[in-house]
């Protein structure tokens, strides 16, 4: 991944992601190990989730609107319920499922959390279920003489 | 304008001819024309998207589904069976290589000979032995990952890169071959992998995201072609996109002047004259521009004066057999995208009288999506049941068809969304397919139950034109196919096909390979006709 990343043409006029939404994104990421159980230690992640909100803003700008979405949604749910209830709610309400979304919750759930949920599986919470490799997982290349890098069977 | 060579199209064939004749003259004129544009490659946003969203950056840029009620779409289809077009092609620079699996498999020696073997068809008009050396250089070419013990097919040559070891998912066919006395082996794979020579191809690092490589591991005619302008040092090398040729114009019966093709941006006609034209716009593309190239001296299209252009179209019917497990011990689930267990068992001599066909384990089986249970909001001892619970394992492969005079592609005379004529499709299965498939499915269910699993009803059958071909065939004479055993069209000096089209037959494996293989044979023969002009001179 070496050439510069695609760009949206509006894209290049919008602020930074303020510091306090990417704060609120980050406890959302690192919920998402909390409540299923897949990551025990997203620190070394956190830099990534941030190119990764970047690289959805660069191609498609209205992710600068849903990411400061997000946090409104998800600081009045926390003042609300609780942080882990209101992740919870998140992660798990169905009604949020409603394509196309209209509501907030909705929009959150689908255009920020469950692209975070994929996003967190691909940097490594899939291994909670026994994988050594998964699509969208940078494994590393099979180098003759090393373990490949997923299961194998000789 | 005028040009030494100009190349329609922009894939494999197209690609490996280019460089091929550049690695003789670096400064050969060569102008490459696109009806498509370009998608950027290699890029972190397309390539994050993907990973969470499935969109490719290249859907876009094929063709739409046949017209139903209430919708317009393209092409037509008007055979007894359905050959689609949709997701078959992509229009763009690389060509239709922008989105293969990368499945690189020889022909056998025996796929040269069909007529010879079973009274159908007809035979290659060159033998294994005359393409073996071009096998071996294409697979270094497009960089493929083997184990030459296992490839069944005469080799001179190792593959450049060592055969990715098998999956754990590959072990319970396996055993289930082993059982049976089916042989298996790893699947030749278009990926680079770790070498010590000097690169621009990354080696694979097993992102499980193929069809759009991060890394450009996997051959992609457009990563080649960027490469190529970007630093080749080729100055008389130049790729024009968006230009769908309109026709290739002959100044004699015998000898092509060169091209029209329409600029879809600037709106306009553009005139080019090429002392040689190369036709690898695919198998479908192909035909059809020699079709509708009429002139006084081609009535009915170049090399059409008996009606063959475009006949003995053909596909390979893709299949994917399911069968049930009841348990999951081993948490199977895709670790990868690309197959590394094949079998070539049945594309033997013996099958080759009903047809020869190829098995690989996909990567995709069983299909557990770890990310759709928790987007659905399923709790982790819910998917942990799922994980461990029952699940479908699949094989698939594809059957070995031959071409019947009656099958033609030819051009609709529409206009589709990306300025290029569309496309019909005239094709209607074998008569003896559907018993041919039965057999095919009860020799698959063997395996399942030597597993054991339970085989599924209903099969999953495709006669999609991923790997149409044979439109152009190659012939010895000029009654029995399009063009030469050099693919120069019969009766004309200077126009060669070098797309699948120009295939005399099949065999049951990807086309790909055997593709690059003729394109760099193509680039020699070429190169030795320069050079006895320029001696002329």
């Amino acid at each position: 991944m070496y050439q510069l990343t695609e760009k949206h043409p509006l894209s290049a006029g919008l602020p930074p992601i303020a510091e306090d939404v990417f704060a609120s994104m980050w406890r959302l990421f690192v919920h998402i190990g909390k409540f299923w159980n897949n990551m025990d230690d997203p620190a070394p992640y956190r830099s990534q989730l941030y190119t990764f909100m970047c690289n959805r803003i660069s191609l498609y700008p209205i992710y600068h609107e849903y990411y400061i979405l997000a946090k409104k949604v998800m600081d009045e749910l926390i003042a609300e319920r609780g942080e882990d209830a209101a992740y919870e709610l998140l992660f798990t309400d169905a009604g949020a499922l409603q394509t196309p979304p209209k509501t907030p919750l909705a929009l959150v759930r689908q255009c920020v959390s469950n692209e975070f949920v994929a996003w967190q599986l691909a940097l490594g919470g899939f291994k909670a279920w026994g994988a050594e490799n998964y699509c969208g997982y940078i494994g590393g290349a099979f180098i003759p003489g090393q373990p490949a890098p997923y299961r194998t069977w000789s | 304008m005028k040009v030494e060579t100009l190349i329609i199209g922009s894939g494999v064939g197209a690609a490996a001819l280019a460089q091929r004749l550049l690695a003789k003259n670096p400064r050969a004129s060569i102008l490459m024309l696109e009806a498509g544009g370009s998608v950027k490659m290699k890029d972190a946003a397309l390539w994050q998207n993907y990973v969470v969203s499935g969109n490719l950056p290249y859907d876009p840029y094929q063709d739409a589904d046949y017209p139903e009620r209430g919708q317009p779409g393209e092409n037509v289809s008007l055979g007894g069976t359905v050959m689609g077009l949709s997701g078959s092609r992509v229009f763009t620079l690389g060509g239709t290589t922008i989105h293969w699996d990368g499945w690189s498999f020889r022909l056998k020696p025996e796929d040269f000979r069909l007529y010879s073997n079973t009274g159908q068809g007809i035979d290659w008009p060159i033998g294994y032995d005359e393409l073996e050396p071009y096998y071996g250089q294409a697979e270094h070419y497009i960089g493929v990952s083997g184990e030459a013990k296992d490839c069944g097919v005469p080799r001179s040559t190792p593959y450049p890169f060592p055969a990715f070891p098998y999956t754990l998912e590959d072990q319970p066919v396996a055993a289930a071959m082993e059982k049976l006395g089916i042989a298996y082996g790893h699947m030749p794979i278009a990926r680079h992998g770790v070498t010590e020579t000097t690169s621009t191809h990354a080696p694979c690092q097993t992102t499980g995201t193929c069809l759009y490589c991060p890394f450009g591991a996997r051959y992609s005619a457009n990563n080649f072609l960027n490469d190529m302008v970007a630093w080749g040092a080729y100055p008389n090398l130049e790729i024009r996109l968006n230009s769908f040729v309109k026709e290739i114009t002959m100044s004699t019966k015998h000898r092509a002047s060169g091209v029209v093709y329409h600029d879809r941006f600037a709106g306009k006609d553009v005139v080019v004259e090429a002392e040689q034209v190369i036709v690898a716009a695919g198998a479908l593309e192909s035909p059809k521009l020699l079709q509708r190239s009429r002139s006084s001296h081609w009535a009915n299209g170049i090399g059409n004066d008996l009606d063959l252009v475009g006949r003995y179209l053909i596909t390979q019917p893709y299949y994917a057999f399911s069968a049930d497990i009841a348990a999951n011990p081993a948490r199977l689930q895709p670790e990868m995208a690309f197959a590394t267990l094949c079998s070539r068992h049945f594309d033997s001599v013996e099958e080759q009288p009903k047809g020869k066909f190829v098995i690989g384990n996909p990567p995709s089986a069983p299909a557990i999506n770890l990310a759709s249970q928790m987007q659905a909001g399923r709790r982790r001892a819910d998917i942990d049941r799922y994980v461990d619970g029952t699940q479908q394992l699949q094989l698939i492969g594809q059957i070995e068809i031959v071409g019947d005079w009656k099958d033609r592609v030819s051009n609709y005379g529409k206009m589709n969304s990306m300025g290029m004529i569309e496309t019909a499709i005239d094709f209607t299965k074998p008569a003896s397919f559907d018993a041919r498939f039965v057999e095919v499915q009860a020799r698959i269910n063997r395996i399942f139950e030597a597993m054991p699993a339970t085989p599924a009803a209903n099969p999953f059958l495709s006669w999609r034109a991923d790997h149409s071909c044979c439109t152009t065939r190659m012939s010895t004479d000029e009654t029995q196919g399009v063009i030469d055993r050099d693919l120069k069209v019969h009766g004309v000096d200077n126009v060669y096909v070098c797309s699948n089209a120009a295939f005399s037959s099949s065999g049951s494996v990807n086309p790909t390979l055997t593709l690059a293989a003729l394109a760099l044979r193509l680039g020699d023969h070429l190169n030795k006709s320069t050079t006895k002009a320029s001696a002329a001179r």
